[in-house]
């Protein structure tokens, strides 16, 4: 589970030497990751410019003036068109007196560069993203981020105005691709007219090193779940009660260390036959195991019965199997086996969830799709059916049950260091690794990490989406 | 809810007295004297000032920041080292530099709740005997030969071969540092005033303000008073204060070097508090037993708070959430008080919480106001000099406030006085003063 380009580049002396010799070898950053639970200020002491793109809109500036310094950040305006009073305002309250510049200086280095392109409406606004980008994104630290803050372009008067700012996706996936061999990350946040005030837990993961695997996405913000919005905190899951299903290894047993470390109560879930692990990683976490196949009829009500009367507050779906064959060479089995369990006993979970009321107001359901049921895969027909299935689910779950306050989301992993990965034959392997913005795989801690981010109240704005996680692999995209 | 004299009619505690022994730079006269000694003469300089019957004194509350391991219960201890009545009932607290406001407060608490009528309250620290301690990991090292086992040589290779590096056995220089951050406090100050944009220059004009006035008050005799004799193990007395500097100025102080960034800092020995050992006690009775013992009272608490921020962010900026509730909860505004005194542990500090209190963002962002708390009109503040010119003997501080701000306001017949101290942990405390 190691990738040795990864360690090379991370060698000065090996990386000069490639260098010099001019070996054709990517040499991807290693990536910044965070550690242990979330830090209340997870941009401590970092530089964030912010520029506009076409004019100020005050309630998207509002949000982002009372998120950015709050987070720990020196936020440098660059360039014209700003009201300085809310940035001045936040600046005093966290201690951060805010710059003002046209342009960053020679010498000066950002950790990220937020573009407010909100108010971008015809083509001569776009010019500040060159302008802007042009003279700052060299200046850019290692791992730094570029978040371009724009509206659904689905929500636009005219054509052209849609076609404006449609073109964010382009720049920022096209950003992604440029400066992932520094292990930035680009990402587009579309915030829904009156979602402004849930704009800053996004900002948040995506200006923090938790999403260093998450680069080229585009994040939908709105207001349709019920709540209220908060401030980015410290354990953020303080007395929540959370679901884990296959979480005896992998993704999931990283999604129910990183859900424990930030103050839930986690159930993990996964079969009879790995009991073993399953129990060793209840322990570790200081929750519950339980021994159940989710395909059993029986499984529904076991986790009933372990989640008890206070009932559930975070689902996470992780559970899954591959059984690959092309579709002419699939016997009846792999077809039925990864239906059954990647698909149908979702459903079947959820249903009895439902019934029985179990997931609180406030509560949060995950599952897990794939770049696979995206961009679909040799030899995956069931299973890319299985995860595109997911897709379409957490659209239409996340609008049933946005009233109840209850978000759902799917996050559909790249390539990412596993047990499973491991097995790939290598070229195969190298090939799914390297074709990425990041050029380089995911570490399950990135997917719990998103997780994390998905489950807490940060994500208020966000349901019915399904998030990448896939270091802008080139796959679907 | 609101602590406040207002929330609970009834009782009411008052503030009769105050006395603290003169304060002197730490490893300087009063070398030989440690926190129980230093706190036993502040309590007898209180209690020959008001000739007070023993026998009429409850309790004692003390405040302490470097506690004696032998004896951490100082208020205990200086009450039997005076003599006092066995049953005169004590304890000590510990809330880094607001321990002395922590230990007042609690005896007013007390007196207002009816469980005492008569209460001694203070505190004071002797940074001179702080203790150096053995690392660790030479106690764990030793704890065979300590717990008596017989030690035979390989025992004794055992021993020796734990003891590497050298460096982490050897004793520990104790030193004002974070434990959750390891960061020492001046570091922090430093920070604070950098991303505060704090200048040099205010810093120490701050700081000669602060020698200039408590100059004046000691001059006029407004301070002398509080301060009482102190008798060294070999008889000498030490009568007066020994940090004071009538002779500095900007221009003086502007030639030290910055101590804590060698390189692009601002804090200096000059604007930053000296290490000093001291004490002061405080007279705290009900007002009926005030008046049945013909004693006149000076003043007495209209509210109080204790309030923590992150100490990884902005360490000692807390004095600017604690002073706001504090007037909140004495249902006044700034423009009500007509006396604030701060702690000055670094000028730095102090003009960072009056840069926070001033500001309608700080307002809005950590406090829930619609507008600044307010500019603080500097003539009213800290009039008869702070920490910076008296020194800062950790715990004795907010003793020393509550008795030079309770005295003023009887002297000029003012009404109301704002005191904020900030603390190590990202701790702030504050508390209303009224005249009685």
């Amino acid at each position: 589970m190691s990738d040795y380009l990864v360690d090379l580049g991370a060698n000065r002396t090996a990386r000069n030497l490639v260098r010099t010799l001019g070996l054709p070898l990517p040499l991807p950053q290693k990536l910044e990751r965070g550690k242990g639970p979330l830090s209340a200020r997870p941009v401590e002491g970092k530089t964030v410019w912010v520029g506009l793109v076409g004019a100020a809109d005050a309630t998207v500036q509002a949000a982002l003036a009372a998120s950015i310094p709050a987070l720990g950040a020196s936020v440098a305006l660059l360039g014209p068109g700003f009201d300085p009073q809310p940035w001045n305002e936040a600046g005093e309250g966290f201690g951060r007196p805010v710059d003002r510049k046209d342009l960053p200086a020679d010498d000066d280095k950002g950790h990220a560069l937020v573009f407010d392109a909100t108010g971008a409406r015809t083509v001569a606004d776009l010019k500040a993203l060159y302008n802007l980008g042009h003279n700052s994104v060299r200046k850019l630290a290692r791992c730094a981020r570029i978040v371009v803050v724009g509206r659904p372009p689905e929500s636009m008067g005219t054509p052209a105005e849609v076609a404006v700012q449609r073109s964010l996706t382009g720049f920022a996936k096209a950003l992604a691709k440029e400066l992932g061999a520094k292990g930035i990350t680009s990402n587009v946040l579309e915030v829904a007219v009156g979602a402004e005030d849930r704009l800053g837990g996004p900002l948040a993961f995506l200006l923090s090193k938790r999403s260093a695997f998450v680069t080229g996405q585009t994040l939908a913000v709105d207001a349709r779940v019920d709540g209220t919005p908060g401030a980015w905190s410290a354990r953020p899951l303080d007395g929540k009660v959370a679901l884990v299903t296959g979480a005896a290894r992998g993704i999931g047993k990283a999604t129910a260390k990183r859900l424990a470390e930030e103050g839930a109560k986690v159930l993990v879930l996964d079969r009879p036959a790995d009991a073993g692990p399953l129990g060793e990683v209840a322990r570790s976490v200081g929750g519950v195991a339980v021994a159940a196949d989710i395909t059993d009829d029986g499984a529904a009500a076991a986790i009933l019965e372990a989640a008890g009367e206070g009932g559930l507050d975070i689902v996470v779906h992780n559970a899954g199997v591959t059984r690959d064959k092309t579709l002419g060479r699939m016997d009846d089995a792999r077809w039925d086996l990864v239906m059954a369990v990647n698909l149908q006993a979702i459903f079947t979970i959820e249903a009895a969830l439902a019934e029985a009321g179990a997931v609180n107001r406030g509560g949060r359901t995950i599952v897990m799709s794939s770049i696979a049921g995206i961009a679909g895969n040799m030899g995956q027909s069931n299973y890319a059916a299985s995860k595109a299935a997911l897709v379409g689910w957490v659209d239409a779950m996340g609008a049933e049950r946005a009233s109840e306050g209850i978000g759902v989301n799917a996050i559909a992993p790249g390539f990412i260091e596993t047990r499973l990965t491991d097995a790939i034959p290598v070229a195969t392997r190298e090939g799914a690794r390297r074709l990425s913005a990041l050029s380089q795989g995911g570490m399950p801690v990135d997917i719990a990490e998103a997780v994390v981010f998905l489950a807490s109240n940060a994500a208020l704005g966000v349901t019915g989406r399904t998030l990448r996680v896939c270091g802008g692999n080139f796959i679907g995209a | 809810m609101p602590v406040s004299i207002h929330s609970k009619p009834g009782r009411r505690a008052v503030i009769v007295a105050g006395s603290r022994t003169p304060f002197h730079r730490a490893f300087s006269k009063l070398l030989k004297l440690d926190a129980v000694d230093l706190g036993a003469a502040a309590v007898k300089g209180l209690l020959d000032n008001t000739g007070l019957d023993k026998s009429e004194v409850d309790s004692i509350v003390w405040g302490g920041v470097i506690l004696p391991s032998s004896g951490p219960n100082v208020g205990r201890e200086l009450g039997l080292q005076l003599g006092l009545p066995p049953s005169i009932e004590a304890m000590t607290v510990t809330r880094a530099c607001a321990s002395g406001l922590q230990a007042v407060t609690l005896a007013a608490a007390a007196i207002e709740r009816g469980e005492a009528d008569v209460v001694i309250a203070g505190g004071g620290d002797s940074t001179s005997n702080a203790e150096v301690k053995m690392g660790q990991r030479f106690v764990h090292a030793f704890a065979p030969v300590a717990l008596g086992k017989r030690m035979g040589p390989s025992d004794w290779m055992n021993v020796a071969s734990q003891l590497m590096p050298i460096s982490e056995v050897l004793p520990q220089q104790p030193k004002v540092a974070e434990r959750s951050t390891g960061e020492l406090m001046g570091e922090a100050a430093e920070k604070m005033a950098k991303r505060n944009g704090i200048t040099r220059e205010s810093q120490d004009q701050l700081a000669v303000a602060s020698h200039r006035k408590a100059v004046a008050a000691m001059e006029a005799g407004h301070l002398g008073p509080e301060i009482c004799p102190v008798e060294l193990p070999n008889g000498d007395l030490v009568s007066t204060d020994g940090l004071l500097r009538p002779d500095t100025s900007v221009e003086k102080l502007a030639r030290l070097r910055p101590v804590f960034d060698r390189k692009n800092g601002s804090l200096t020995a000059g604007n930053s508090t000296a290490l000093t050992d001291g004490a002061g006690a405080v007279l705290l009775m009900s007002e009926e037993k005030a008046k049945a013992l013909g004693y006149t009272p000076l003043a007495a608490f209209r509210s109080w708070s204790y309030v923590g921020v992150d100490p990884a962010d902005q360490l000692l900026i807390a004095p600017a959430i604690a002073m706001p509730r504090a007037l909140e909860r004495a249902g006044m505004e700034l423009s009500d008080i007509d006396l604030v005194d701060m702690h000055e542990a670094f000028a730095a500090q102090v003009l960072c919480v009056l840069q926070a209190l001033a500001s309608d963002g700080w307002a809005r962002h950590r406090l829930d106001r619609d507008r600044a708390v307010g500019e603080v009109d500097m003539a009213r503040f800290n009039v008869l000099g702070g920490s910076l010119a008296l020194g800062h003997p950790f715990a004795a501080t907010g003793a020393r406030m509550v008795t030079t701000m309770a005295r003023h306001l009887h002297r000029t017949g003012m009404q109301t006085a704002l005191l904020g101290i900030c603390a190590a942990g990202g701790l702030g405390a504050a508390a209303v003063l009224e005249a009685v």
